[in-house]
């Protein structure tokens, strides 16, 4: 009794103060929760809804969980405490997202997932993700051909707790298996991590000095690869990415990486951003849930088109 | 009063007791009468989901959806919407490009099958210049075959793994049942008639057509 009564008279205190503290006109609140902006890829994608979202007068809360799901649940209390209006979500798991996507459900806030997709549908009102695996089946098309279908290649996988890493290798190999000449000497995790991945091709260099192509999950892996290959003066060793960031353009325009798969990182965040504002205002859901939007190639043809995750025309 | 009161819950909470021992007693344990995957749900099979629909539901819609190639690109050149609107999937994802159903029938102007990505180029207007590019597998790009398809939708999938494994099982199917028993030497100057599926792409020499029926007529 006595301790419900604190309770009430605290949550009735905090009510006044935040009264006294927030303006009449305070805005409208969207949280928008990422992985760590350490990769660029996270970085565009929480600079595209934050930027969308002012646009749209809404105030932003920016947050990052580092794909560590207990984090994101926190997050999620902390999105839901603050009174958002709508979270912007790129999740630290498929199955691990799901319960905390209907924790923001039941409070009432609804949730638009992008870039990476939850195992479980009607929880949150959009997935507008990335076309992953047919991304990865261009990046593995381009490497077949720049490998001449035949030849030892390595290939750097990402974060396992990352639906992604495991779409974008199953993808590759989807492609690299009709193949029989092409031979994976081997298979490793970088965990996405530039370090990681030069320390990582270091030694798979060592091992296996007779390889002719790398293929990585993404961009960051593949640029600590290349780096571990200059070093090692083996620049021949054909290296191809996926996100598509302007780091990997600029190996590629200046002869480097030979090639990377563009998501569409941006333009993703931005109709996150404007379908819940559909949903706040007009009370209306976009058509459909799961919404794919397809990667493009980035090669030399058209590399120097590329800035922050998009392509000019 | 109050007696007889705990009494009475007492003698229930007994006779529960007794009653979920019974029940208990009563339960055999048995095996789990089927093999599950590692999440409990049914296992995935797309080779065998497509082997059910390709003759009752794939090659009737395709056949009777399908224009003649000339007719679809030039119409898709030109107005994307309206090409859609008849050879199209009207129930694509809104961000993906259109999807056609078409009929190519022309002369094989060239072909490579040096690679395992083996094509024909397809003249159909008779003036010695290729419009298509055919695959003819055993690898094959793309996801044509699915996504040409209105009663297939990603929306009823678990996930974009499941999703790209049915369009992988279209390509593994065609190449199966039709592809592989066609000619692969001296394809030149014959003659070749398909019916298929090909998406408008950017960057692409030839459009790629994959087809779901096909034949290739004699040597000249």
């Amino acid at each position: 009794m006595k301790l419900t009564r604190r309770i009430t008279l605290a949550a009735f205190a905090g009510v006044l103060a935040l009264g006294t503290a927030m303006p009449a006109y305070a805005a409208d609140l969207i949280a928008i929760i990422t992985p760590s902006h350490d990769n660029p890829f996270f970085k565009a994608e929480a600079v595209g809804a934050e930027a969308k979202a002012k646009e749209l007068g809404y105030e932003a809360l920016v947050l990052v969980h580092d794909d560590d799901a207990n984090k994101q649940s926190e997050l999620i209390d902390t999105a839901i405490g603050r009174g958002a209006k709508a979270i912007i979500l790129d999740n630290a798991g498929a199955d691990a997202t799901v319960a905390a996507v209907q924790k923001a459900k039941d409070a009432g806030i609804p949730s638009f997932l992008i870039d990476r997709e939850i195992n479980a549908t009607g929880v949150a009102v959009a997935q507008i993700v990335s076309n992953n695996y047919q991304g990865a089946q261009l990046g593995a098309q381009e490497f077949v051909k720049l490998m001449g279908e035949k030849g030892n290649f390595v290939e750097l996988v990402g974060k396992e707790s990352d639906t992604n890493a495991g779409i974008r290798s199953k993808g590759y190999h989807d492609v690299i298996d009709d193949y029989p000449d092409l031979k994976m000497v081997t298979q490793q995790s970088a965990n996405w991590s530039q370090t990681e991945a030069y320390s990582k091709m270091e030694s798979i260099l060592q091992a296996n000095p007779d390889i002719k192509g790398v293929i990585s999950g993404n961009d960051t892996m593949a640029m600590g690869a290349y780096a571990a290959l200059a070093a090692a003066n083996r620049k021949d060793v054909i290296v191809v990415g996926f996100d598509g960031s302007n780091d990997v353009r600029d190996s590629i325009t200046s002869g480097g990486i030979k090639a990377t798969v563009l998501q569409p990182a941006f333009a993703q965040a931005q109709m996150a951003v404007e379908q819940a504002n559909d949903f706040i205002k007009n009370k209306k859901s976009p058509e459909k849930e799961k919404q794919l939007m397809d990667c493009v190639l980035v090669n030399g043809e058209n590399a120097a088109k590329l800035e922050t995750f998009a392509l000019k025309n | 009063m109050p007696n007889r009161l705990t009494w009475l819950t007492r003698f229930t909470g007994m006779m529960l007791a007794v009653l979920v021992g019974l029940g208990l007693s009563a339960c055999k344990i048995l095996p789990t009468p089927v093999a599950q995957s590692e999440n409990n749900a049914p296992a995935f099979k797309p080779d065998k989901m497509v082997e059910d629909i390709w003759a009752s539901k794939v090659i009737p819609y395709l056949k009777q959806k399908a224009g003649p190639f000339a007719e679809v690109h030039a119409l898709a050149k030109t107005d994307p919407a309206a090409a859609g609107a008849k050879y199209g999937n009207p129930r694509k994802q809104a961000n993906s490009p259109w999807t056609f159903a078409v009929r190519v029938e022309g002369k094989i102007i060239a072909a490579n099958t040096q690679s395992r990505a083996a094509t024909m180029d397809i003249d159909v207007d008779g003036d010695g210049k290729a419009d298509a590019r055919v695959q003819i597998g055993p690898a094959m790009r793309g996801t044509a075959l699915r996504d040409s398809l209105d009663f297939v939708q990603f929306n009823d999938f678990t996930n974009q793994i499941d999703f790209a494994q049915f369009g992988k099982a279209f390509n593994a199917y065609a190449d199966k049942a039709v592809l592989s028993k066609l000619p692969r030497e001296a394809l030149e100057g014959r003659a070749a008639k398909m019916v298929g599926a090909y998406t408008i792409e950017g960057g692409q020499d030839l459009p790629l057509v994959t087809p779901a029926e096909a034949e290739i007529g004699p040597k000249p």
